[in-house]
């Protein structure tokens, strides 16, 4: 595990920064039509994302 | 301050505590804390301070926007270095200034204050130490020095260098213009330049040295205060780090030719590439970004697309009410990041065209970018989010109120220290801008202190705290051979790291009685 975290790097890093990035927007337009559910989903997938760059590092 | 207040307070300040215990005590990256800072702060906000999903969501499309005006000028400038970097030129720009003189004292100021102000100019995030630190351990100092000497010397040119992103970073989480902010900013900047060179002569030969040297420094710490200060309130704020360092080359090459400077024999070494082509990447930098900010016809061309998101009024379940508006926007072709990207493949085409670069240095080129950006990225990405969670539930608010009642009046003493702690636990300027940006502002709001002054204060002591931060240090450490002995080097750039943020603390409190 911890080879597979060494050697895509900077790979998985970037994912995770694209991820923290556009997930925000997501939450734009669930927030802008008032569904709530989709608000609640991806900010527990930006907590995941955020999990996961604890991990990665 | 009642028990009920100084209970919420620890609440509001546990994201922030969380940052720092991990960062100075657990050796944690910026990232990953600034990962688990967002944790707390989400969960304190939501249990304490009233947040809710919407809230929520709508801080977290600030903060990304914030983070996305901040991203553009550091990873444009990270490709315009690389650009530069991968044809050798640093180096050649490095031995072109050891031919002028063969004075200590000089090599200290040209190489340790001057040229790693000047890489901070073009790159940051631990770059001058990096490259300035093994220049000098081959002209024969210490690796202590040679890695405390730029350490200090650069710290000054910190918020309007990197093309001005920790100065940039200020403006968007305060949400005030830089005619407001510069000239404070830039004052105090100012003096910290002088401070900083002396301080870099006196880590290597004393004060003895200081007084041979005194004459450089005061010629060329005016010419880069004084063009920092002319650049920074003319609007030019992203060239204020990088221009005030390239009048500063001009002016200590031109000092380094006084007969006290002069008794020793200059280096002979020749490079194949001429000074002026290396110089080139920098000077087609100046002509752009020029262009972009003082031409009005230029300026309102690339200013046409702008992208920008609207907000409803956001209100907390304890009350706190966050006003509707817009997000800070992005001027997609004219923000700073766009003006150096222009620089970067104009610079690239120029250095192909004469064959600087060897077979498949693009890759190599974006590779090295994406390499030192993402990492940067991810703890700005998120270090942002969970400040723009604590601002729309009242906690930075409740910091502030905190601060300003035990300091009161004596507050400014206090500014610069905070802006250095947050320098300190996250290895950044720009980061610690962000954390704490908005807290001196509320704070000075309460206060009744200039904001300008006290953000100053912030991004002075944001800006010191770069030359004692452990991320920068291991940087430097790494590159002379220290890895693992990091202390000694610590020990040196603490001591003049905490002197200097002592003078501009006291600074603050005197320039506060007359604004």
């Amino acid at each position: 595990m911890d080879n597979f975290f060494k050697r895509h790097s900077t790979r998985l890093k970037t994912t995770a920064l694209i991820l923290m990035l556009v997930l925000p927007f997501l939450l734009y337009a669930a927030a802008s039509y008032n569904s709530m559910l989709q608000v609640k989903l991806l900010l527990v997938l930006m907590g995941i994302n955020m999990l996961y760059v604890m991990i990665i590092e | 301050m009642t028990d009920l207040f100084f209970v919420k307070w620890i609440f509001a300040f546990s994201p922030i505590l969380t940052v720092l215990v991990l960062m100075i005590f657990k050796n944690w990256s910026g990232s990953r804390a600034g990962a688990a800072g967002w944790f707390v702060a989400l969960i304190t906000a939501t249990l304490v301070f009233g947040a809710h999903p919407e809230l929520l969501a709508y801080s977290q499309v600030k903060g990304a926007l914030l983070s996305l005006n901040v991203l553009y000028i550091i990873w444009a400038a990270l490709l315009l270095y690389n650009v530069v970097n991968e044809t050798g030129a640093i180096k050649v720009i490095g031995m072109g200034i050891q031919r002028f003189s063969g004075d200590k004292a000089i090599q200290i100021i040209i190489f340790g204050w001057i040229f790693a102000s000047f890489l901070q100019g073009v790159a940051g995030y631990g770059v001058p130490i990096a490259v300035a630190a093994p220049l000098l351990v081959g002209l024969g100092f210490s690796p202590v020095v040679a890695v405390a000497v730029p350490a200090i010397g650069h710290s000054w040119s910190v918020t309007f260098g990197s093309m001005g992103a920790s100065f940039q970073a200020l403006m968007a989480v305060s949400g005030l213009e830089s005619a407001y902010l510069a000239p404070w900013s830039a004052a105090l900047l100012g003096i910290t330049a002088y401070l900083c060179g002396i301080f870099a002569v006196y880590v290597y030969g004393g004060w003895k040295m200081v007084k041979h040297s005194l004459i450089a420094i005061l010629i060329v710490g005016t010419a880069m205060a004084g063009t920092q200060y002319v650049l920074a309130v003319s609007g030019m704020w992203t060239l204020g780090g990088f221009g005030a360092s390239l009048v500063g080359l001009g002016t200590g090459l031109a000092v380094a030719k006084l007969k006290i400077y002069n008794q020793t024999s200059p280096s002979q070494s020749r490079q194949e590439m001429g000074l002026w082509w290396a110089l080139s990447a920098y000077l087609i930098l100046i002509a752009v970004v020029s262009s972009g900010v003082m031409i009005p016809s230029v300026k309102a061309f690339l200013g046409q697309v702008k992208l920008t998101v609207t907000f409803p009024e956001i209100v907390s379940l304890k009350g706190w009410v966050t006003k509707a508006g817009t997000g800070k926007g992005i001027n997609l072709f004219g923000h700073g990041g766009a003006l150096l990207l222009y620089s970067s493949i104009i610079s690239y085409f120029v250095y192909r065209s004469k064959g600087f670069y060897k077979p498949h240095a693009l890759k190599a080129i974006l590779q090295k970018t994406v390499k030192s950006g993402v990492p940067t990225s991810l703890g700005i990405v998120s270090m942002v989010c969970f400040a723009m969670i604590m601002d729309h539930c009242q906690m930075i608010y409740i910091l502030a109120e905190g601060i300003s009642r035990v300091f009161g009046s004596f507050y400014p003493l206090v500014s610069p220290w905070i802006g250095l702690l947050g320098a300190f636990m996250t290895g950044s300027n720009t980061n610690s801008n962000v954390v704490f940006g908005v807290l001196q502002q509320q704070t000075a709001q309460l206060a009744g202190l200039s904001t300008a002054l006290i953000l100053a204060a912030q991004t002075t002591g944001g800006a010191l705290g770069s030359m004692i931060a452990p991320a920068k240090i291991l940087v430097g450490c790494s590159t002379v051979g220290l890895s693992g002995k990091e202390g000694p080097v610590l020990k040196v750039t603490l001591r003049y790291g905490l002197l200097i943020t002592g003078i501009i603390g006291i600074i603050t409190i005197l320039a506060s009685l007359i604004t």
